[in-house]
């Protein structure tokens, strides 16, 4: 109220001076009461969604632009998400920026005005495509799954090729990379883009081929959705896979590329899919491995524990064995000790029986003796008998005995006569024998002194000596 | 061998061995075979290097011209 007092008092003698904060604060005032809430249609363009949540962009058409803004608190109810180039109608009202004197509309309320141009566009280039047939199915070829050699179509500058080649480091250092280098947005992006996947194709010696960029808008990515390129990639004998921005943004080149990656790492990740991270599937192999040899092992011991409990235990065993053995041995000693005993016993009995000759003979001469004796008993028995039995029978032939009688007594006379003439008898009459050696000596010849000489009596011998020979 | 197929026959010996059927000596041969290829493939994985080119074109053979390439960070 002040404010507008001190205008009206100067109004009435000087020319209207008033400061540029007035002037805002003015303007302020009239634009955001005349216009508190309008609804504006355009294309929407620069967009931009701050990391706040808040959306910044401008609504233009043919000829003018104006700024707007979208606040969290009203974006977040929408369904859709305009991007540059949406046609949209907007319900906003008027907000003045006092100190920079400029205003744009905030807006509440969104909706899309049919589809924009490029959008259309867009949808009629995929449904063609996809009538001949270049999205189908059946012409995705599959990706190599150890690729050596990889195409990149891209821009050497963009946030693209770094994001793969970190990607395509962590994974498998040892693919090689070949960057084919083109602009990926402006007038001549996609010409470019389409020259390098031809090169790509003609050089041929490649197991994949990335083509893409990353995030930006429509039409930054707008270069993706070209016809020759669609035709290009869908004749590549190389497998194709399209990284172009978001997981949100979806191009012509996504469609008719073998693969599509939602981003550009998603691409590098995909193409060593089958492999992943070989350092990490290394050591995963390693701890497998070691874990298996380790239980393998543990298994086997365990068989083996368990066989031993089965054998008993091995020490007890050759204790066993070993006692054994002692018992065994005593045994083996004792019975050569018996046998030892008895081979002397033996020996000592056969000792006995060497001696026993003697005895033998002795006793076999005692029995000689005996036998002798008995017979020489049965035999003075015999002849006695046999004698009484003469007797008796010259008993009975008396007559003739006393014949026989006579006759003997003649016979005695007669040897009487014979025994005068024995030398025996010449003996007795103080003759004597005198022998050397057994033989009688009839002269001194061959004696000498010393020789012995026996001489033989009527009644014993005497031992004698020769002294003298004469 | 290439290290691709190293992996894999490395995997093959794992999942074999894993299986615990082998017999001890044929175990053991596998356990060496998976040691000797882990360390070989460990061995590559350290020594290999990004090998990445800049393509500048294509020569009168077909072959891809290249220089060297180095992400501006």
């Amino acid at each position: 109220m002040d404010n507008s007092g001190q205008f009206q008092q100067t109004t009435a003698s000087e020319p209207d001076v008033i400061s540029v904060s007035q002037l805002n604060r003015a303007i302020k005032q009239t634009l955001e009461s005349e216009y508190p809430m309008v609804w504006v249609k355009g294309e929407v363009s620069n967009f931009t969604a701050h990391r706040s949540g808040h959306w910044y962009f401008s609504l233009k058409d043919d000829s003018s632009q104006v700024m707007a803004v979208m606040f969290k608190g009203h974006n977040a109810r929408l369904k859709f998400k305009p991007d540059t180039g949406t046609e949209v109608l907007v319900r906003a009202r008027l907000a003045v920026y006092e100190p920079r004197g400029n205003y744009q509309i905030v807006c509440e309320l969104m909706e899309p005005v049919g589809a924009g141009a490029l959008q259309k566009q867009f949808e009629q280039l995929k449904a063609k495509l996809a009538a001949e047939g270049l999205f189908a199915a059946n012409r995705k070829q599959s990706l190599p799954a150890f690729p050596k050699k990889v195409a990149v179509v891209t821009s050497p500058t963009g946030a693209a090729i770094r994001d793969i080649l970190n990607v395509l480091k962590r994974r498998n250092n040892g693919i090689e990379v070949h960057v084919f280098p083109c602009r990926v947005q402006g007038d001549s992006a996609a010409k470019e883009i389409t020259k390098q996947v031809r090169l790509a194709c003609e050089i041929g010696d490649y197991d994949v081929m990335i083509v893409g960029r990353g995030g930006g808008s429509m039409e930054d990515l707008w270069c993706f959705n070209d016809e020759a390129l669609a035709r290009v990639i869908s004749e590549s004998a190389i497998p194709v896979v399209s990284a172009v921005g978001h997981e949100i943004d979806f191009t012509i080149c996504d469609f008719v590329s073998d693969v599509r990656a939602p981003t550009p790492s998603a691409a590098a990740e995909i193409i060593t899919g089958d492999t992943g991270d070989l350092g990490l599937k290394l050591n995963e192999l390693k701890k497998r491995m070691w874990r298996a040899w380790n239980l393998g092992i543990n298994n086997q011991k365990q068989k083996l524990s368990q066989l031993r409990r089965l054998l008993g235990d091995p020490s007890k065993g050759l204790e066993r064995y070993a006692q054994k053995l002692d018992d065994l041995s005593w045994r083996l000693e004792s019975l050569m000790r018996a046998g030892l005993e008895l081979r002397s016993r033996n020996l000592k009995e056969a000792r006995l029986r060497l001696v026993s000759p003697e005895v033998n003979i002795r006793r076999q001469k005692d029995k000689l003796e005996n036998t002798k004796q008995l017979l020489d008993k049965s035999m003075n028995q015999y002849l006695k008998n046999k004698e009484k039995d003469l007797i008796s029978v010259l008993d009975i032939y008396q007559p003739v005995n006393k014949i026989v009688e006579a006759k003997r007594t003649e016979l005695e006379k007669k040897m009487l006569q014979l025994h005068g003439l024995s030398p025996l008898n010449i003996l007795e009459r103080g003759y004597s024998i005198t022998k050397k050696e057994g033989s009688p000596l009839v002269s001194t010849d061959g004696l000498k002194s010393g020789d012995s000489l026996e001489i033989k009596l009527h009644t014993g011998e005497i031992q004698a000596r020769v002294e003298e020979l004469r | 061998m290439s290290f691709e197929k190293k992996i894999l026959k490395l995997e093959e010996i794992v999942s074999q061995m894993e299986k615990g059927d082998l017999p001890l000596e044929k175990a053991l041969k596998s356990f060496e075979e998976g040691v000797t290829l882990s360390r070989e493939c460990s061995k590559e994985l350290e020594e290999a290097e990004q090998k990445v080119k800049l393509l500048i074109g294509m020569d009168a053979n077909g072959e891809a011209k290249t220089e060297n390439f180095e992400v501006k960070e």
